[in-house]
């Protein structure tokens, strides 16, 4: 423990650092306007101390885990004063993909964080998220780390297609940084800064010692393992090799594909963020977020290739469907050294609608991998999303679309002593002529099972009952109808 | 005339009996027919021998039945495609990183869950109902039916359930529109399953409780709803979700009573228990409802008190964990084997802590004589005020919650403290939240049971429109209107009367930093009631009494601490402690 404050300051202010991060989390998840933070709340919200280290965190999808440092690192280079905000959303200097905009302001006391995947940005396909792109310009917008002042704002929003929409989902980012300024202010002003920033350094240090002694419990060993991800012409590999080494987990990817001309390539960041979900569910899955929890974890991976992409690389899919694979083979090559999970659904299916009036996104849940000691849950988002599912009367009271089926799909988990779970079917029909997209994984390749168990079956999208390709942008009519199968998880363990 | 409240815990059953500024209690252990110990509780208080003007009875038969799913056996009917809505919930998983975290279980497996053809959209009709696709029941017992819409046009739902009790006299049918006609598909029909689920258990309960107090000579109970409102026990039989939190509802009334007998304002309600704690907010002097709240996994859309509840208490266990951190519960050390105090083997508690740091007497009332070097022994190496100052890290962000996170500056609230441990740890909370003042009710470990003999008679309705305001001719003149910017997904609750779209504004500037006077605004739902005041309750005035801090207290069921620095005063039913 450390000797400059008393153990109770530390849970009493560490309880309060939450307090703050959650309750910006809350102020913006209840006054935006996209459906991506109102109902299925992609986003999250942070406190950072002085040097940039992340304290505390409002968890509500792990993807924003372990990219959030790098926003702040790229920010602290303009040299804030407290009470201004930088906005970016650019995949390489902070990012992720540029749906995600990221907020940092300076507090009285380092740093608050807000990151909410807006609905549109300004791509060649409406939601921003086009399943060809080449570069990352056709992506949308490219906000390199600056000054949020009015008229970055007014610009920003004025080159996307529901600029209304963004100004108020902005405003809502505004208010959380706002309430987080006042509540760090206030923080400080009743235990003081000093007690305040030891606080903050001892959060950070113990997270670091838990998840050390959990890694050191762990065997030590090393380990390989591959997978891939649909491309638009063919299968592309991701190669990992992890290793424990006492109290410290090491994780490169030398012998990945090179990044390429699609939009499946992945920043640093996203790679890091996937790595860190899985220590995290190997280790201390109760552990509050902080940052000090991955010190103990090096990612690194060649410059060039897929999960290290570098500019200008389309990156849209990178977000969400290469973490997937991310988190399936680090978890195959950790299988092999510790107990761990068959592969979920691997895979947001990310659906996209839209035209000039109306931009509508969502992604469906599938099959978790069955775990050594328990079946997988049905009908769930598996790795790196944890979004809700919007109502259907919210989407037929506000959209031209409606809701004909989401129900389970039988069978779909890959059998084994322990069941993978089951993925879903969801059916939509669009009211009116507009632009589709998908990006889907796990289409052509099946989710592996694990120690003998079944794979889970593939995903399928039928536009009309008729099956389309993993990634697809297309013009729709009006009553046509866009069926979604998810997969099922990986089973594990011979099936009896 | 004399009031009676009894109000059933896990361990305990209290009874509270009021009549011409007396009061009298009595506790009874619980027994496994409930019914027993409320008349057992209502003898032990005499009040077989008064006559009553009310018996109000406070009940955790439908908690129990929920929580250890003992309800009935349960069919749903949904649109065709929707069946399993139940099973999909929201999509999301139980647990960021515990991958095979399950969700509780459904209340109706797959098996028992139906689909019927004909669906509503938002405009009206899309496809006409199909009755002949109506199942057989599979011998359910109770049925629930939840049709997209119906939220704006029940009349599929209202086809569907008549079919069904027709063909099904003796099944129990509950559809979505009559127990929460709201907007959002999936907590409406988790809310019309919990009640459907919920309701034989209940009436037979009730039932029971009826027959009995009329045997034994006592009028016809009111039980106590989540709402904080009462209905007679009969019609609180007809939809039994909305009993789920009646223990902590009677809690925060009984609050409630105690903040305006002071003569104070605005309170915060402390009600900390053995295994957890319950925090409500009673801006003057009453408790804020919330219109969801989420019990044992599952949402249940129904008004209720705004009660927060974390899982610490007294009798929560303490321990050490690999980061160095002190951690205390969630565990508990329940009634038995108890803290370790008790000398009955048990682990190190809060309870323990307080006991070694003298803010606990040597015996407890009924006479269990506390161990201190067991407690000691317990606690070992750790420090007895650092165990108190971390729960009390926990009541804090509790506290915090409720007030500075939804606006409140906790200066300007009481701090009425109750429940066994409440007292022990309140002053400690309002000095760190700036509080000035501690209310302890004398009757602090059974004024849940007082809060029932008080409350309302109370019938909330609901009406769901989904519109913009400016389209709406003419709303009810009291009640709550629950608006929201169009586009957004949350509303914020304002009182009906003039001036409406400009108060939601500034509630809006107020809550989330700005408003948005250009943007349309949307009426989501308008929120009634029909209350019939409870009965005048003449709380009794004890003789008046000082204490400066440090000093204990011992109260009927509950010992109060005060601090060094803080002075108390007992004016009335209440000690009043403060700042010296």
């Amino acid at each position: 423990m450390s000797d400059v404050i008393a153990p109770i300051q530390l849970q009493v202010i560490g309880a309060a650092l939450r307090s703050i991060a959650e309750e910006m989390g809350a102020v913006l998840i209840r006054s935006s306007f996209s459906a991506n933070i109102k109902e299925r709340r992609d986003c999250s919200t942070a406190v950072f101390d002085e040097h940039g280290r992340m304290i505390a965190q409002a968890e509500h999808i792990p993807v924003h885990l372990g990219a959030m440092p790098d926003a702040v690192a790229a920010v602290r280079r303009l040299g804030l004063e407290a009470g201004q905000v930088a906005i970016l959303n650019d995949p390489y200097t902070g990012g992720t993909h540029l749906p995600d905009l990221t907020l940092v302001s300076r507090t009285a006391l380092g740093f608050a964080v807000s990151r909410a995947h807006h609905a549109d940005v300004g791509g060649i396909e409406p939601a921003s998220l086009p399943a060809f792109s080449h570069t990352l310009e056709e992506e949308g917008v490219i906000l390199p780390p600056q000054l949020l002042t009015d008229e970055v704002l007014e610009r920003f929003v004025e080159a996307t297609r529901q600029p209304e929409e963004r100004r108020g989902d902005l405003r809502a980012q505004l208010s959380a940084h706002r309430l987080a300024d006042r509540r760090l202010e206030e923080l400080c002003a009743r235990r003081g800064r000093d007690q305040v920033a030891a606080a903050m350094d001892e959060l950070y240090a113990y997270s670091e010692r838990m998840v050390r002694a959990a890694i050191a419990a762990l065997p030590d060993g090393r380990a390989e393992a591959q997978d891939v991800v649909e491309a638009v012409d063919g299968d592309v590999p991701i190669r990992c090799t992890v290793e424990i080494a006492g109290d410290e987990i090491r994780i490169d990817f030398a012998g990945t594909a090179p990044q390429y001309d699609g939009n499946l390539n992945c920043p640093l960041a996203v790679t890091k963020s996937a790595c860190y979900f899985v220590v995290r569910c190997l280790t201390e899955p109760d552990l509050p977020a902080s940052g000090g929890a991955f010190a103990p974890v090096a990612v690194t991976a060649p410059a060039g290739c897929l999960v290290n992409a570098q500019p200008p690389a389309a990156v849209v899919a990178g977000n969400t469907e290469t973490s997937s694979r991310i988190v399936d083979v680090v978890f195959a090559a950790f299988a092999q050294l510790v107990p761990a999970p068959a592969a979920g659904q691997g895979t947001m299916n990310n659906l996209a609608f839209g035209n000039d009036r109306f931009t509508y996104y969502e992604t469906i849940g599938g099959g978790q991998g069955a775990s050594p000691d328990a079946d997988g849950p049905n009908g769930v988002h598996v790795a790196m999303s944890n979004t809700f599912a919007t109502p259907a009367e919210a989407i037929e009271l506000e959209y031209p679309l409606r809701v004909e089926r989401w129900e389970l799909r039988p069978g779909s988990g890959g059998a084994g002593t322990h069941r993978g779970g089951d993925g879903v079917v969801r059916e939509l029909r669009v009211l009116e002529d507009c632009r589709l997209s998908v990006l889907a994984e796990r289409r052509r390749n099946s989710p592996p099972g694990r120690a003998g168990g079944d794979d889970g079956a593939p995903g399928r999208t039928l536009l009309n009952g008729e099956e389309q390709p993993p990634k697809l942008t297309r013009q729709l009519h009006a009553g046509d109808v866009v069926r979604v199968e998810t997969p099922g998880g990986g089973g594990h363990g011979a099936a009896k | 005339m004399a009031i009676l409240g009894v109000d059933v815990g896990g361990t305990f059953t209290d009874a509270v009996l009021v009549e011409e500024g007396r009061i009298r209690t009595a506790k009874v252990p619980t027994a496994p027919r409930q019914e027993e110990s409320v008349l057992a509780a209502a003898r032990a208080v005499g009040a077989d021998a008064t006559e009553l003007e009310r018996f109000a009875h406070g009940t955790t038969v439908a908690t129990n039945a929920l929580l250890e799913r003992r309800g009935a056996r349960t069919a749903y009917v949904g649109n065709a495609g929707f069946e399993q809505l139940l099973h999909l919930r929201r999509q999301t998983r139980a647990h960021l990183y515990r991958l095979s975290a399950q969700h509780p279980e459904p209340l109706v497996p797959l098996e028992r869950c139906f689909g019927v053809r004909g669906r509503l959209g938002p405009e009206g009709e899309l496809e006409p109902l199909e009755l002949d696709d109506l199942p057989e029941l599979d011998g359910a017992e109770a049925v629930a039916v939840c049709l997209l819409f119906a939220f704006r046009d029940p009349s599929h739902e209202r086809a569907v359930a008549t079919e069904l009790r027709r063909r099904h006299p003796g099944v129990h049918v509950v559809a979505s529109h009559e127990v929460a006609s709201e907007f959002r598909e999936y907590e409406r029909a988790s809310t019309t399953t919990a009640d459907a689920y919920l309701a034989p258990v209940t009436v037979r309960y009730l039932r029971a409780l009826v027959a009995a107090a009329a045997e034994a000579g006592l009028p016809e109970p009111v039980v106590m709803l989540s709402s904080g409102g009462v209905l007679p026990a009969g019609e609180a039989a007809e939809h039994p979700a909305r009993l789920l939190i009646s223990g902590p509802a009677g809690g925060v009334v009984g609050a409630g009573l105690v903040t305006r007998g002071a003569g104070f304002e605005h309170a915060i309600a402390f009600d900390m228990g053995g295994t957890s704690t319950d925090v409500c907010l009673l801006p003057g002097g009453r408790a804020e409802r919330v219109s969801e709240r989420e019990i044992g996994g599952l949402p249940i859309r129904l008004p209720s008190v705004d009660v927060h509840t974390v899982g610490a208490g007294g009798g929560s266990l303490v321990r050490r964990d690999a980061g160095g951190a002190l951690r205390v519960g969630p565990e508990s050390a329940g009634a038995d084997p108890g803290p370790a105090c008790y000398g009955r083997g048990g682990g190190p508690t809060v309870t323990d802590a307080n006991l070694l740091l003298g803010r606990l007497p040597e015996a407890l009332p009924g006479g269990l004589v506390l161990d201190r070097d067991a407690a000691a022994a317990a606690l070992a190496e750790i420090d007895p005020a650092a165990v108190v100052d971390v729960v009390n890290a926990e009541m804090l962000r509790a506290l915090r919650v409720v007030s500075v996170e939804r606006g409140h500056d906790p200066r300007e609230f009481a701090l009425v403290a109750y429940g066994g441990a409440g007292p022990l740890h309140a002053c400690a909370l309002a000095e760190e939240l700036g509080m000035e003042a501690v209310l302890v009710p004398a009757a602090a470990g059974v004024l849940s049971a007082l809060g029932l003999a008080a409350g309302d008679e109370r019938r909330d309705r609901v009406v769901s429109h989904v519109r913009p305001l400016a389209a709406v001719d003419e709303l009810p003149p009291d009640g709550e209107a629950d608006l929201r910017y169009r586009g957004q997904s949350f509303e914020l609750p304002v009182p009906l009367g003039s001036g409406l779209e400009e108060r939601f504004h500034r509630a809006h500037e107020e809550r989330y930093g700005y408003a948005d006077r250009d943007r349309e605004v949307e009426l989501v739902a308008v929120r009634t009631a029909d209350v019939a005041r409870g009965p005048e309750v003449e709380l009794p005035s004890g003789e008046p009494k000082r204490a400066s801090g440090p000093a204990l207290v011992e109260l009927d069921g509950s010992t109060l601490w005060i601090p060094p620095g803080w002075e108390g005063v007992r004016d009335g039913f209440s000690w009043v402690v403060t700042r010296e």
